[in-house]
C-alpha cells in the first residue's frame, strides 16, 4: 500500500480521477435539482431528494469535488515538473487526497440528511472543515518543501499560484466558516453575513481562480511551445488578485443593512477586479498569439482557452453586477445562478478539464484513449453552458424587472416555467459530458497507447 | 522583481491578512448588536424551527431581508441590522425563488402554514417548493412557529389578530351553513355588499377567472367549488363551499362585491389569504364572475345599480339569473345601443 502511494505522480493522477468521478456525482445532483424546479413532485416524499438538500450537494461537489481536486491534481504534476525535482512526499500528497475527498464525501452523505451548517458555500460541518484544512496543510507542507528542494532556480508563475492558493485557503477557510464556533459554524447576528460571504466569494476567488490561472499558465505556453508573454504582467496579476479579491465578498449582501463603508469597499474593489483579470487574460492571449492553430488543434488546450474566454465573460458580468444600481435587477434571481455557472463550470471547470487531458498522457506515458471524446466533451459542455448562460440570464432579467416593477413572486413563478424546463433539458448535456469524460479517462488509464519516449521527451523540454 | 520562496510565502500571507483585517476584522470590532424596534428573542420552539430552516436549505429560495427597492413584497419595512440580533446563523439568502420571509409572520394563519408545509401546492397550486410531508408533525409545527415569528413584534401583533378572529370564525362555522354565511357576509362593509360585479361575465372574462382560480384557489375550494380540496383536512374552519351560496341568492343580496372584498382582503383567522398584492382589480372581478357563474349559477354582473358601461365593452346581456327564476330568452344578436 505504502509502496503504491510512493509511486511518482500517483497522487496527482488520483486527484484528477476523483475530480472526474465527482463531476458525474455533481452533475446528477444538478440535473435532479433542475428537474425539481420544474416538477416539484418528481420523486416525492423522499427527504434526501428535496431541492434545499440537493442544491448544497450539487454546489459543493462541483466546487470541492470536481473543479478543485482536478486542478490540485494537475498542480501536483506541474509543480515538480517545473521545478525539475520530485514531489517532496508522495504519501503526504495521498494523505491530502484522502482528507480532501473525505470532506467532499461528507456532502452527499451529510447534506442529504440535513447534516449541514446551511450557510451558502460554508455548508460543510465542523469535522469536514477540519478534514479539509488538514488536506490543505498537507499540500502547503508538500509544496513548500518541493520548492525548497528545487533544481530550477526560477519559480514559474504557475507555482506562485499553486503555493499561494493553499496558504490563502488555510487562512481563509477557518475564518469564513467560523470554525471557532463548532456547533453552528456561524457568528450570531448580522456580522455572520459578512463572514459567510468572505469565504463565499473567496472560494471561487482565492481557491479556484488561482488554481485555474496557474494551470492555464502551464498549459497554454506548453502547447503553443513558446515562452510566457510577460513575467511582469504575471507579477501584477498575482499581487492585484490577492490585494483586491479578498475585499469583495460584501457585494453579495450589498442591499442588506451592513455598514455603508463596507459596501463601498466591496463595490470599488469588485470593479477593480477587472485589472487582475484582464492582466491574466491579456498575458495568456499574447502568449497564444500566432499559435492559434496549435491551441485549437489540441483538444486539451482548446478547453483551457475556452475557460479563459469564459473568464472574460464572467469577470465582465461580476463587476457590472456589483454596481448597486444594476444589482437591483440582477440580484436575488437566476441571473446570479447563471453567473455562478459560468464562473465555476466555464472558467474553473473548462481549465480543470483541459489541464487534466493535457497532463494525464504526461503522467501515464500513454496517449489519451480518444481525442475525439475530449472534443465531444468540449462540445457538450459548451452547448450546455452557453444554454445555461442564456436561459438563466433571461430568467433572471424576467424576475428582476418584474419585481422591480411591483410584481409578486407568486405572479412571476408561472413565467419561469419555460426557462426552468430548458435549463433542465440543458442539464442533460452537462451530465452526458461528465460521463463521456469519466469513460475517456478510465479507458485512457487502462488501454491508452504507449507514447514513444522521444515524443515524450520533446514534450517535457518545452515546459 | 524576483519571486523567491520568501517573497511568495510571506508576501502572499501578509497581503491576505491585511485585506482580511479590513473586511472582517474591522466590522467585527465596530458593528454593534442593538436590537431593532421589532426584535424579540425566539422561543425554544421557534429556535427549533430555525434549525430546521437551516438544515433543509430553505435559504436557497427564501431571502430573509427586505431591500430598499423591494416593491415586490409591498415593502412596508426595510430590514435593519438590529433585526438579526442573536440569530445564529442569520442566513440572509441570495435568491428569491420563493417569497421573502423576513416579515412573513402572521400573514397567514397557522393551519394555512401547516397545510403549506405538508404540500405547498395545497395552498399555492403553482408553488415550486418541495413537499415537507416526510417531516414529523412536531417538526412542521416548529417550522410554522419559526415562520410565524418572522417580523418580531409586528408578527406577534398579526398573530394575535389571527387567533382572535379564528375563534369567531370557528364558532360561526359550527353554527351551520346559514349562520356561517351570515357571519362571513356581515364582516364585509355595507358598501361592498351592495356592489354588483361591474364587469360582464363574458366568455373571455370567465376564462380569465378560471385560470386564476386554478392557479390560486383550486386546492382549497376544489375544482367544483365545494370546499373539499386536498388542503381541506388541514384547515379549520374548512374552505367555503360556494354551492351553499345558492340559497342566499335572493333579490338585492348581491354577491359580486362580497366576493371581491374577501378575495382582496382575505379573511383573517381563516386560511383564506389576501390576494390584493397578486391580483389587479379586473382579475378579482373576473374571478368573482367565475365563482358566481360556475358554482352558484348566478352572477350579478350588469345588474342595478351600475355605472356607465366601460367604453371597451361590447353589449352584454346577463344570462345567469338568480336561482328559481326563468332564464330569459336571449335576443338573437342584440344590436349594440349606440347613443
Amino acid at each position: 500500500m505504502f509502496k503504491f502511494a510512493s509511486k511518482p505522480q500517483s497522487a496527482a493522477l488520483a486527484f484528477m480521477v476523483a475530480g472526474s468521478v465527482w463531476f458525474v456525482v455533481g452533475a446528477v445532483y444538478g440535473f435532479m435539482s433542475a428537474i425539481h424546479l420544474v416538477a416539484p413532485e418528481f420523486l416525492p416524499h423522499v427527504g434526501a431528494l428535496v431541492f434545499g438538500r440537493e442544491r448544497p450537494v450539487h454546489v459543493n461537489t462541483m466546487l470541492y469535488g470536481f473543479v478543485g481536486p482536478m486542478l490540485v491534481g494537475s498542480g501536483l504534476y506541474y509543480l515538480p515538473a517545473l521545478l525539475r525535482t520530485r514531489l517532496w512526499s508522495e504519501p503526504l500528497a495521498w494523505a491530502a487526497f484522502f482528507f480532501w475527498n473525505l470532506t467532499v464525501l461528507s456532502g452527499p452523505v451529510g447534506f442529504a440528511f440535513g447534516i449541514t451548517q446551511g450557510r451558502e458555500y460554508n455548508e460543510y460541518v465542523w469535522l469536514a472543515d477540519v478534514s479539509l484544512v488538514i488536506a490543505v496543510v498537507c499540500l502547503i507542507v508538500n509544496s513548500a518543501l518541493t520548492i525548497a528542494n528545487r533544481q530550477e532556480d526560477q519559480i514559474y508563475v504557475s507555482i506562485w499560484y499553486f503555493m499561494a492558493t493553499f496558504l490563502w485557503t488555510a487562512s481563509n477557510y477557518p475564518l469564513g466558516n467560523v470554525m471557532w464556533h463548532p456547533a453552528t459554524g456561524a457568528m450570531p447576528g448580522l456580522i455572520d453575513s459578512i463572514f459567510l460571504w468572505f469565504w463565499g466569494h473567496n472560494l471561487p476567488g482565492l481557491l479556484i481562480t488561482p488554481l485555474a490561472t496557474g494551470a492555464a499558465y502551464f498549459v497554454i505556453p506548453r502547447v503553443a511551445r513558446t515562452p510566457l508573454n510577460s513575467h511582469t504582467l504575471s507579477l501584477l496579476g498575482f499581487w492585484l488578485l490577492i490585494a483586491l479579491y479578498s475585499h469583495i465578498g460584501g457585494h453579495h449582501v450589498l442591499q442588506s443593512p451592513i455598514p455603508n463603508w463596507l459596501k463601498t469597499v466591496s463595490v470599488v474593489d469588485s470593479i477593480a477586479m477587472v485589472l487582475p483579470v484582464s492582466i491574466v487574460v491579456i498575458n495568456l492571449w499574447m502568449t497564444a498569439r500566432n499559435f492559434g492553430r496549435r491551441i485549437w488543434g489540441d483538444p486539451a488546450a482548446r478547453l483551457v482557452m475556452g475557460g479563459v474566454v469564459w473568464y472574460i465573460v464572467t469577470c465582465i458580468q461580476g463587476p457590472l453586477q456589483s454596481l448597486p444600481f444594476l444589482q437591483r435587477v440582477t440580484h436575488f434571481n437566476n441571473w446570479t445562478v447563471g453567473h455562478a455557472h459560468i464562473a465555476m463550470l466555464g472558467f474553473g471547470g473548462y481549465i480543470a478539464l483541459g489541464a487534466m487531458w493535457h497532463i494525464v498522457p504526461l503522467i501515464t506515458g500513454r496517449e489519451l484513449y480518444s481525442k475525439k471524446l475530449v472534443s465531444l466533451q468540449f462540445g457538450l459542455v459548451t452547448f450546455g453552458l452557453t444554454g445555461f448562460f442564456l436561459v438563466l440570464t433571461a430568467a433572471g432579467l424576467v424576475q428582476g424587472t418584474a419585481w422591480h416593477n411591483g410584481e409578486t413572486v407568486l405572479r412571476v413563478l408561472p413565467q419561469l416555467v419555460p426557462f426552468m424546463a430548458s435549463r433542465a433539458a440543458l442539464g442533460v448535456f452537462i451530465f452526458t459530458a461528465s460521463l463521456v469524460g469519466l469513460y475517456n479517462l478510465l479507458m485512457s488509464l487502462r488501454r491508452g497507447e504507449e507514447q514513444e519516449g522521444a515524443q515524450l521527451q520533446r514534450a517535457e523540454d518545452a515546459a | 522583481m524576483k519571486m523567491t520562496p520568501a517573497v511568495l510565502i510571506v508576501g502572499a500571507l501578509m497581503v491576505f491578512w491585511a485585506s482580511a483585517f479590513i473586511i472582517v476584522g474591522i466590522p467585527s470590532l465596530t458593528m454593534k448588536e442593538t436590537p431593532s424596534e421589532i426584535w424579540r428573542p425566539l422561543t425554544p420552539l421557534e429556535k427549533a424551527g430555525h434549525r430546521l430552516y437551516v438544515k433543509n436549505g430553505c435559504s436557497y429560495c427564501h431571502s430573509l431581508f427586505i431591500r430598499v427597492n423591494d416593491w415586490d413584497i409591498g415593502a412596508e419595512r426595510i430590514a435593519k441590522a438590529g433585526d438579526y440580533v442573536g440569530v445564529e446563523p442569520a442566513i440572509l439568502g441570495s435568491e428569491r425563488t420563493g417569497p421573502d420571509l423576513s416579515q412573513e409572520g402572521g400573514e397567514h394563519s397557522d393551519d394555512w402554514n401547516i397545510a403549506h408545509f405538508t404540500n405547498p401546492r395545497f395552498t399555492s397550486p403553482i408553488s415550486l417548493m418541495p413537499s415537507w410531508d416526510f417531516l414529523t408533525e412536531g417538526e412542521i409545527t416548529a417550522l410554522t412557529a419559526y415562520v410565524q415569528s418572522q417580523g418580531g413584534k409586528h408578527a406577534d401583533l398579526r398573530q394575535a389578530r389571527q387567533r382572535e378572529w379564528k375563534k369567531q370564525a370557528v364558532e360561526a362555522y359550527s353554527g351551520g351553513f346559514d349562520r356561517n354565511i351570515e357571519w362571513l357576509h356581515a364582516q364585509v362593509p355595507e358598501v361592498w355588499r351592495r356592489m354588483p360585479n361591474p364587469y360582464p361575465a363574458t366568455e373571455a372574462a370567465l376564462q380569465r377567472g378560471k385560470r386564476i382560480y386554478q392557479q390560486l384557489c383550486v386546492n382549497c375550494h376544489s375544482p367544483v367549488g365545494d370546499g373539499n380540496g386536498p388542503a381541506m383536512p388541514f384547515l379549520s374552519p374548512p374552505p367555503l363551499n360556494f354551492t351553499t351560496l345558492r340559497r342566499h341568492v335572493v333579490e338585492n343580496r348581491y354577491i359580486g362585491g362580497i366576493f371581491y372584498y374577501q378575495i382582496m382582503n382575505g379573511i383573517t383567522g381563516t386560511a383564506m389569504p389576501y390576494f390584493k398584492k397578486h391580483l389587479e382589480s379586473e382579475k378579482i372581478w373576473d374571478l368573482a364572475n367565475y365563482l358566481g357563474v360556475s358554482f352558484v349559477g348566478y352572477t350579478d354582473a350588469n345588474t342595478e345599480p351600475r355605472g356607465i358601461d366601460a367604453s371597451f365593452e361590447g353589449a352584454w346581456e346577463n344570462s345567469y339569473p338568480p336561482p328559481g327564476r326563468e332564464r330569459p330568452e336571449l335576443p338573437v344578436a342584440p344590436p349594440a345601443p349606440v347613443p
